[in-house]
């Protein structure tokens, strides 16, 4: 797993490549939150994420729950039809804003 | 925060660091950088951990418990850097075979731990099995977090709620359900809006515990297709959900697949009640496979014969052992952990006589498990529902040991209704204990009207429209020469045995049908529906669909577009239920609750005909509400001729108004509550052959 960080019109993007389960997941919620310090708006782009795991889903959301208290805004892109299912029918799409692409999100997070 | 100084490890096996474990709680618990893992057994010698990858064949690594790593009773050893989402893990015994003495430990067995939370190896429902799999269900460590919100087991008074009997599967397998993933957890939480607009507020869930579909499978004598083992009434493990009824079971997240549609169930103002079956296990008798306890400590888990053969009071080929101390602790566990976890709001034990009996089989006065399942803190909320018998022929509607805590399914109040809607005599006098909320059985036990769960149809049986449709079952399909169901079931096929184009036979059944959701949504005591009567579901005669995973058991929703009237009159029956606190009594009426009363009449008003001819009755019962009083008649015609019944007066300057008449053909057979129409002759009314009519009085 990878994880690439950039900057577009004031939108922090980090790119996840590869699965997100629980031999990667902890390490990539690490990195993330230290990247993303002092930015208002994020989006976790999951075009490259091919699988995410119980573990992977977990890590997820408890990084929405850190950037809350950040007061940081976020978004989900890409993620594939499968794993937004797997989302949706184990309750954890309720705690995500998902959208298809990064265009997308970042009109999502600024129309906010 | 200082970190602990017993968490780093002491001992290495091959790739594994390793220390003493902690002995409680039993299982696999995430602990930090590792897994404790904890069984007990008594009388094993040795105990050793097995580690599977996901789905493999053969472990990659046995750890055995070593000595150090046994407390009393118990192995419990942590284990560092497992990669736990992708593992799954079994226990290897050693220990003495002498099945004379009881005792049946093999080494070479791969065991499946009694507290698994989650348990894979039937992962997607129906998927042929590797019979040649030496550990077919597979232990697997998950993570029990899951974010609730503000979510919390909802307490409705059992007065107040409406049960609905469903089997997970059947509920949405068919296609004619329109889910996205039909037969799973995720199906039911999709379908939340039509049990909203049926208006139940409770979903009682035959098994959903993990166990296999494929036990005794076998091909049907009638079509050649493989019946299974489709209820579930079979545990391979009492603390994972069946993970073939999750869409999301081949990823292994059965758990928050299930947990998240209790939340939205929850959310919708829907309680879930669990059917759990506790009197036996998957593992059979003497002949049959070696899962878990039976590897594990089968003297302890099991009641044995004097001979060490297995008692069998669930006719199922053994019986779990309820009232030894090893196994209660392990049922208390259990329940606790579903409450706590699952946030389930009750339990509905199956052969909950057997949880009565001693090690040895005899029924006991004072059981410990039911006394302390009664008064546990955690279950404190919880509604406890026994099936008051069992199959070693012990039966205790009425004497169940309660402690004014526990609620049964009122299988005298199925009989007695049966009876009484096909028109029997002598039953005038049961039916007012029925419509009561049966005193008569509960109140000398200080068991208040909610100890009754009244029902006519469960899954054990007819479904309501073949109540109606056949005299006798008709299981040729199930592969058991028609010998199996039960053949008590005071049935009346109304003129003709099975599927009719009779225009007055399907207009009388359509009629009983509606006789039977009044009585049932009129009778004091909690009412529970069977999934699909509402729609007039029929499984062609066979009462006993256990193994029937096909179009028999599966609910054709097309029915209710072609039965659109049985549909609405439920619906108005359960919302004019919900409507009146004259129907909800949480006491008898013996003078406790100020302002209410009941009165019983008949042809003549004040004046019901208790002879043993008679096959008329009507009550009249008022309560005042928040509002105002609720004054409710019902008039109950069995007989094949229409009667007269002179009404007695709503007092207060009331008229009686007609809410529904069941010998009136739809769409004025029922009206909203609240839109009742005044009757025109006040003193009294004409009940149609085999008929009921409600009144209020307003």
């Amino acid at each position: 797993m990878e994880i690439v960080f950039s900057e577009h019109n004031g939108v922090s993007v980090a790119r996840i490549t590869g699965d997100l389960d629980g031999n990667t997941a902890p390490a990539a919620e690490t990195k993330i939150l230290e990247a993303v310090t002092g930015h208002e708006l994020i989006v976790l782009d999951m075009t490259e994420c091919g699988y995410v795991s119980s573990a992977g889903l977990r890590v997820l959301l408890m990084l929405g729950k850190q950037f809350k208290t950040q007061n940081i805004r976020w978004a989900l892109a890409g993620v594939s039809a499968e794993v937004a299912d797997v989302m949706d029918m184990t309750g954890f799409s309720s705690f995500f804003i998902m959208c298809p692409d990064i265009a997308a999100a970042m009109q999502t997070l600024k129309e906010q | 925060m200082l970190n602990r100084i017993d968490l780093h490890p002491t001992h290495r096996h091959g790739e594994f660091p390793l220390r003493a474990g902690k002995p409680m709680p039993f299982g696999a618990t995430l602990v930090p950088g590792g897994v404790n893992f904890s069984v007990y057994s008594r009388y094993a010698t040795s105990c050793e951990l097995a580690l599977f990858r996901k789905h493999a064949p053969e472990p990659f690594a046995i750890i055995p418990f070593l000595p150090e790593f046994r407390v009393g009773n118990v192995f419990a050893m942590v284990v560092f850097e497992l990669d736990y989402e992708n593992i799954e893990y079994a226990y290897r015994m050693d220990g003495p075979w002498d099945p004379e003495h009881g005792q049946r430990f093999d080494k070479t067995k791969f065991l499946l731990d009694p507290y698994a939370k989650c348990i894979g190896g039937r992962d997607v429902w129906g998927v042929e099995p590797d019979w040649d799999n030496v550990y077919p269900h597979r232990a697997r460590v998950f993570f029990d977090d899951f974010d609730w919100e503000d979510d919390c087991q909802s307490d409705i008074p059992f007065e107040d709620l409406v049960v609905y009997e469903m089997h997970v599967r059947s509920f949405t397998a068919h296609e004619s359900a329109k889910v996205k993933h039909p037969g799973t957890f995720a199906a039911l939480r999709e379908k939340i809006p039509y049990l909203k607009q049926l208006g139940i507020n409770c979903v009682e869930l035959l098994p959903i515990h993990e166990f296999d579909e494929f036990e005794n499978s076998r091909p049907s004598p009638v079509t050649g297709e493989r019946l299974l083992n489709y209820w579930g009434y079979s545990n391979v493990g009492f603390f994972a959900p069946k993970a073939g009824y999750a869409a999301t079971g081949k990823y292994g997240m059965q758990v928050d697949e299930l947990k998240n549609t209790i939340k939205e169930l929850h959310k919708n103002g829907i309680e879930v009640i669990l059917d759990v079956v506790f009197n036996h296990t998957a593992e059979g008798n003497e002949r049959g496979h070696t899962i878990s306890y039976r590897g594990i400590d089968n003297k302890t888990y099991y009641m044995l014969t004097p001979e060490g053969y297995y008692f069998n009071f669930s006719g199922c080929g053994n019986t779990l052992n309820c009232n030894n101390p090893i196994v209660r602790n392990m049922i208390l566990d259990c329940l606790r952990y579903w409450v706590a976890d699952y946030h389930i709001d009750g339990f509905r034990f199956d052969l909950a006589a057997i949880l009565g009996r001693d090690q040895n089989g005899a029924p006991m006065n004072s059981p410990p498990l039911l006394e302390t399942l009664a008064f546990d803190p955690v279950l404190g909320k919880c509604k406890l529902i026994d099936e008051a018998w069992d199959a070693g022929g012990l039966y205790q509607v009425g004497s169940f040991p309660s402690w004014g805590r526990w609620a049964e399914w009122n299988g005298k109040y199925r009989d007695d209704i049966r009876r009484f809607l096909k028109g029997e005599p002598g039953m005038v006098g049961a039916i007012a204990q029925r419509l009561h909320g049966s005193p008569d059985l509960y109140q000398w036990q200080n068991r208040e009207t909610c100890a009754s769960v009244n029902f006519i149809t469960c899954h054990d049986g007819f479904t309501l429209m073949d109540l109606v449709s056949y005299n006798g079952k008709h299981n040729e399909a199930n592969g058991e020469n028609n010998n199996d169901g039960g053949n008590d079931n005071e049935s009346w096929n109304c003129g003709w045995e099975g599927s009719s184009d009779d225009p007055g036979i399907l207009w009388l059944r359509r009629k009983q049908i509606k006789n039977a959701a009044t009585i049932l949504l009129v009778s004091q005591g909690t009412p529970m529906i069977l999934a699909g009567d509402e729609m007039g579901n029929s499984q062609n005669g066979n009462n006993n669909a256990y193994c029937q995973d096909n179009l028999l058991s599966w609910l054709d929703w097309n029915l209710l577009e072609q039965n659109t009237e049985l549909f609405r009159f439920f619906q108005r029956m359960i919302a004019f239920r919900q409507t009146h606190p004259a129907l909800r009594y949480s006491t008898y009426l013996s003078g406790a609750d100020q302002g209410t009363e009941v009165s019983w009449h008949g042809l003549k008003a004040w004046d019901a005909d208790w002879s043993d001819s008679s096959r008329t009755l009507a009550f009249m019962c008022r309560r005042p509400g928040e509002q105002d009083v609720s004054c409710i008649y019902v008039a109950m015609n069995m007989h094949w001729d229409a009667h007269h019944f002179e009404l007695p007066s709503p007092n207060d300057g009331r008229n009686w108004h007609v809410f529904a008449n069941t010998d009136v053909a739809p769409p004025d057979d029922i009206v909203e509550p609240g839109q009742e129409i005044l009757l025109e002759n006040q003193h009294g009314f004409l009940v149609g052959p085999r008929s009921v009519v409600v009144l209020v009085g307003r």
